[in-house]
């Protein structure tokens, strides 16, 4: 098992590497001079010599390969390069803005999977039409309602009619952990909703399928309950298709962040890459796509090592 | 209603009556792969159940169990487990009947285990779900059945996942899932289809030898009439959904009553067989349960049809000491 | 040559003609695909069938709720919404189709392109779209956006890319199963050229397939446009789209919730009977459901 979780551990090293010079170069080719976000003007007016300082001051006069080694070298010392824009470093803007989006990643994940699972389930061990056509159709609408569309519902509902919730904003957590925790409630279940969809979608045919296969019919055999058979037998060998395909649920809880963060006004990463979107920020937006690229790498590396730890056949043909 | 006699009734452990299972299809009529089906399993007594794939025989192994696939049900008949009909049983007390009373193994060792979870637990799950035991009590159980079974090592492979065992192993594995319980019927559904001809031998043996100790009844389905004939008591022969002939082994295998016993068996390539006969495949293919021939279901393939056998049914005739559903029985001697 | 090249059009227009049918057997087909007819007439037509001009103005009826007047209320300034709605849905539907057609286009050069270069650069360039699929929607959007800017055509264009490596690999793989087929080896067999298959005879076959898959990419680019546009980096006003009016009613939403919700929901109808259209659509054509 260590070993497989090695050898998994230097591959998403390199995908790191390989992710980072993709982006690098991305930002290199699209279209859009950094230094006129520099300037907050137009390139015609300022004279060549302030172009140059400031060129040089950003080390944009330097050849590409040097600017990936000088903007990797720094990310390696924990500097993220300078903003564009702001007077602050990248790296202290990620530091104000990671809490509110982890938190909310968190917790969305937890109330997506505590409605996926045990819904799943239940369609598994009550295999009825009404209760299936509801699942289904809480899958397919849920899929296709745009997170704000949900989020702008809830407000209305739990935030403003209601009075229940707070709706805008975020305290962090090491300032007030319950207060926090409520503000990022309602976001969260918006968030969750479309995490709760896009799970059942896989995890509901998957359990479909395993429930035909013959080692269910073993588990049937011995006399074990339909829920024990459900519980025990069919969800964890469902639930494999499911795992593998987390990077769907976690490319729908990135994007859906990002909006989400807007709608409810929290000073989240998300609402930090639409800020550095509409300054043309490059340096921010670089530094941002290149974290969401590692969210992606690690997420795949959790999910194998998820899986090693589920199926043993992965760990013994890992050891071999 | 039946040939039952008086003194071994009380062995009677399984009787099955006039069992019809039918399949649902949707937008055409139900078909009817199991046609009314009887027999009895008695305790310490092995039952074969022979036939080709198509005739009906897992059907109406996994009716027995009520576990047949989501379009199937028993239209008709009963099936009784020491004399209490298990068909108005609530799906709970169903499960307590399940590898408690009756257990089944199943053809394919590799698909027929969980891949995730330890052979020991597997076990264990068994044995817990029909007695009151403690964790340590049900996994000295499951060490001590793995032995039974011929598994070398129980107490160090117990922990092991099914993908670490070979073909053979997992059946045994199989087997002491299914026998842990002490049930009173196990029903082997082509136990060693999957396996090599040397690994069945062994496999067979250690299976007669475990119900012989525990005195089960058995019904082993399969489609090998040699394998049935040298393992069984007693051989039911089944054709598109009925048993056409019944008899013991000894007596089927020397001197089959129904043609198609006679074709099955000269299908069969054996040492012992008359070389100057030819290995004759049976012609034609089984019939398709949606379209069955008229009259005997058997007559577009038989060797001795005549004009009455493709209009009546053919009627359950005495011949020897077998009884077989056909017109023009095969005699003694031609066989 | 052409006369020996064995004939499937034939063939093909019948097999359109029985997954019509069979797409409106099915009861979920025939509803999605008559709410999404609905739509586009609706909102194409949008002048004969909107009860006012966009640009009429009520100064006595500002955030109003449903009434008989106005169905769905009005606006900040009075302007009636269902109007401003079906305007509204005429930007985001046609762009919808323009940016869908662009994915589907430059989606099919690719497909096909990797589909008949077997060897390394057919697999670059699959390793390339699944790397770009792997990156969120919304996420590669505003990454365009930056370097496109955010006028109507530039949306057109980033909606397009984004949706391309997608449809790049359904393209593929229907081309590669078209490729196995016995009348493509008839037609190479006869001598017929490469580029004249494809042309003639594989992009027909390939084509039922890849109008199901143009169904859901109209229904991802009609939800991430929705969802630019809501954040301000889409449609720019005065230009409308359900995504602006969204944004628009979300910003006064504790002026008249109504604003809010009606473009909503048009969205989520929209997306939800263009996905299930979409998911019938390939029921229909997978020959292992029929």
């Amino acid at each position: 098992m260590l070993r497989y979780v090695l050898r998994r551990l230097v591959t998403s090293f390199a995908l790191l590497i390989l992710g980072s010079m993709v982006v690098f170069l991305l930002m290199r080719v699209i279209p859009g001079d950094p230094t006129i976000t520099k300037l907050g003007g137009s390139i015609k007016e300022v004279d060549k010599s302030t172009l140059e300082g400031i060129r040089a001051e950003l080390g944009l006069d330097k050849s590409i390969p040097a600017q990936y080694v000088d903007w990797v070298s720094g990310i390696l010392h924990g500097d993220f390069g300078a903003s564009y824009f702001s007077q602050f470093s990248v790296t202290s803007l990620v530091e104000q803005r990671y809490g509110a989006t982890l938190l909310l990643a968190f917790m969305s994940m937890i109330i997506g999977i505590l409605i996926a699972v045990p819904a799943s389930v239940a369609g598994a061990i009550w295999p009825n039409r009404i209760l299936g056509g509801l699942l289904s159709g809480f899958a397919a609408v849920g899929i296709a309602i745009p997170t704000f569309v949900i989020g702008i519902g809830l407000i209305i509902v739990l935030g403003v009619e209601l009075e229940w919730l707070p709706t805008q904003g975020y305290v962090s957590f090491q300032a007030d952990p319950v207060q926090s925790v409520k503000s990022t409630l309602l976001p969260a279940i918006t968030l969750g909703i479309g995490v709760a969809a896009a799970t059942m979608r896989i995890l509901r045919p998957s359990l479909f399928d395993v429930g035909s296969s013959s080692f269910v019919r073993t588990a049937k055999g011995k006399g074990l309950l339909r829920r024990q058979v459900v519980v025990r037998h069919e969800l964890p060998n469902a639930s494999i298709p499911a795992i593998t395909a987390a990077g769907i649920i976690v490319a729908h809880l990135v994007g859906g962040a990002v909006i989400i963060e807007y709608v409810f006004a929290r000073p989240g990463l998300g609402s930090l890459l639409v800020d550095s979107v509409y300054q043309r920020d490059y340096g921010v937006l670089q530094a941002l796509v290149l974290l969401a690229v590692a969210v992606f790498i690690v997420t795949s590396l959790i999910v194998d090592v998820l899986l090693g730890f589920i199926d043993p056949r992965l760990r013994t043909k890992a050891v071999t | 209603m039946t040939a039952t006699l008086p003194e071994t009734a009380t062995d009677v452990v399984l009787s099955v009556r006039d069992l019809v299972v039918e399949i649902t299809v949707p937008r055409r009529e139900p078909i009817r792969p199991v046609r009314g089906v009887s027999f009895d399993v008695r305790s310490g007594r092995r039952l074969g159940i022979v036939g080709e794939s198509g005739s009906g025989k897992s059907l109406t192994a996994l009716s027995l169990m009520r576990l047949l696939p989501p379009r199937a049900r028993i239209a008709a008949g009963h099936v009784l487990l020491r004399g209490n009909d298990l068909a108005p049983v609530s799906e709970r007390e169903m499960a307590r009947v399940r590898g408690g009373q009756i257990s089944t193994v199943y053809q394919d060792p590799m698909s027929s285990l969980n891949p995730l979870m330890t052979v020991g637990r597997q076990i264990t799950e068994a044995i817990a779900a029909h007695e009151g035991v403690g964790r340590r009590e049900a996994r000295e159980r499951a060490i001590q059945v793995l032995g039974d079974v011929g598994l070398p090592q129980p107490a160090r492979r117990i922990d092991d996942h099914p993908h670490q065992f070979s073909g053979g192993m997992r059946q045994r594995v199989m087997i002491a899932m299914a026998i842990c319980t002490n049930p009173d019927v196990l029903i082997a559904d082509e136990p060693t289809t999957a396996l090599d001809v040397t690994t069945q031998a062994r496999i067979m043996e250690m299976l007669g030898r475990i119900v012989e100790e525990r005195r089960m009844g058995v019904i082993l389905i399969t489609h090998d009439l040699g394998l049935a004939s040298s393992f069984c008591d007693d051989i039911h022969v089944m054709y598109a959904g009925r048993i056409v002939e019944s008899g013991t082994g000894a007596a089927v295998l020397s001197t089959p009553a129904h043609p198609y016993s006679e074709a099955l068996l000269d299908s069969i390539c054996g040492l012992d067989r008359d070389v100057e006969r030819p290995i004759a495949a049976i012609s034609g293919q089984p019939p398709l349960p949606h379209q069955l021939p008229s009259g005997c279901p058997f007559h577009p393939r038989c060797a001795y049809a005549q004009e009455v056998c493709t209009v009546d049914p053919p009627p359950a005739v005495a011949v020897r000491e077998q009884v077989a559903e056909c017109h023009f029985p095969v005699e003694a001697g031609t066989a | 040559m052409s006369t020996v090249v064995p004939t499937v059009p034939v063939e093909s227009a019948t097999r359109t003609d029985s997954v019509i049918r069979r797409l409106l057997r099915r009861p979920s087909g025939a509803l999605s695909a008559a709410v999404v007819l609905l739509l586009v007439i609706a909102t194409v037509g949008a002048p004969l069938f909107a009860p006012y001009a966009p640009t009429t103005l009520d100064f006595a009826h500002l955030f109003a709720p449903p009434s008989r007047d106005h169905l769905f209320g009005t606006d900040e300034l009075g302007r009636d919404l269902l109007t401003r709605i079906l305007y509204g849905g005429r930007t985001s539907i046609t762009l919808g189709f323009a940016a869908t057609a662009l994915a589907m286009g430059l989606g099919i050069l690719w497909g096909f392109t990797a589909a008949l270069r077997e060897g390394w650069f057919g697999e670059i360039l699959m390793r390339a779209a699944d790397t770009l699929m792997a990156i969120p929607a919304i996420l590669l959007g505003l990454v365009l956006v930056a370097a496109f800017g955010t006028s109507t055509l530039s949306m057109v264009v980033i909606l397009g890319i984004i949706f391309t490596p997608a449809t790049a690999r359904i393209a593929r793989s229907s081309l590669l199963s078209e490729l196995r087929s016995d009348y493509y080896l008839a037609a190479v067999s006869v001598g017929a050229s490469g580029r004249r298959i494809v042309a003639r005879e594989l992009l027909p076959n390939a084509l039922p397939v890849l109008v199901a898959r143009a169904s859901l990419v109209l229904a991802e680019v009609i939800f991430v446009e929705a969802s630019l546009s809501f954040i301000g980096l889409g449609i720019q006003p005065p230009d409308t789209s359900w995504g602006t009016l969204l944004q628009q009613g979300y910003t006064n939403l504790y002026s008249s919730y109504t604003y809010a919700l009606f473009p909503g929901f048009v969205i989520l109808v929209a997306v939800l009977a263009l996905n299930v259209l979409g998911d019938n659509l390939q029921k229909v054509l997978d020959p292992s459901q029929s």
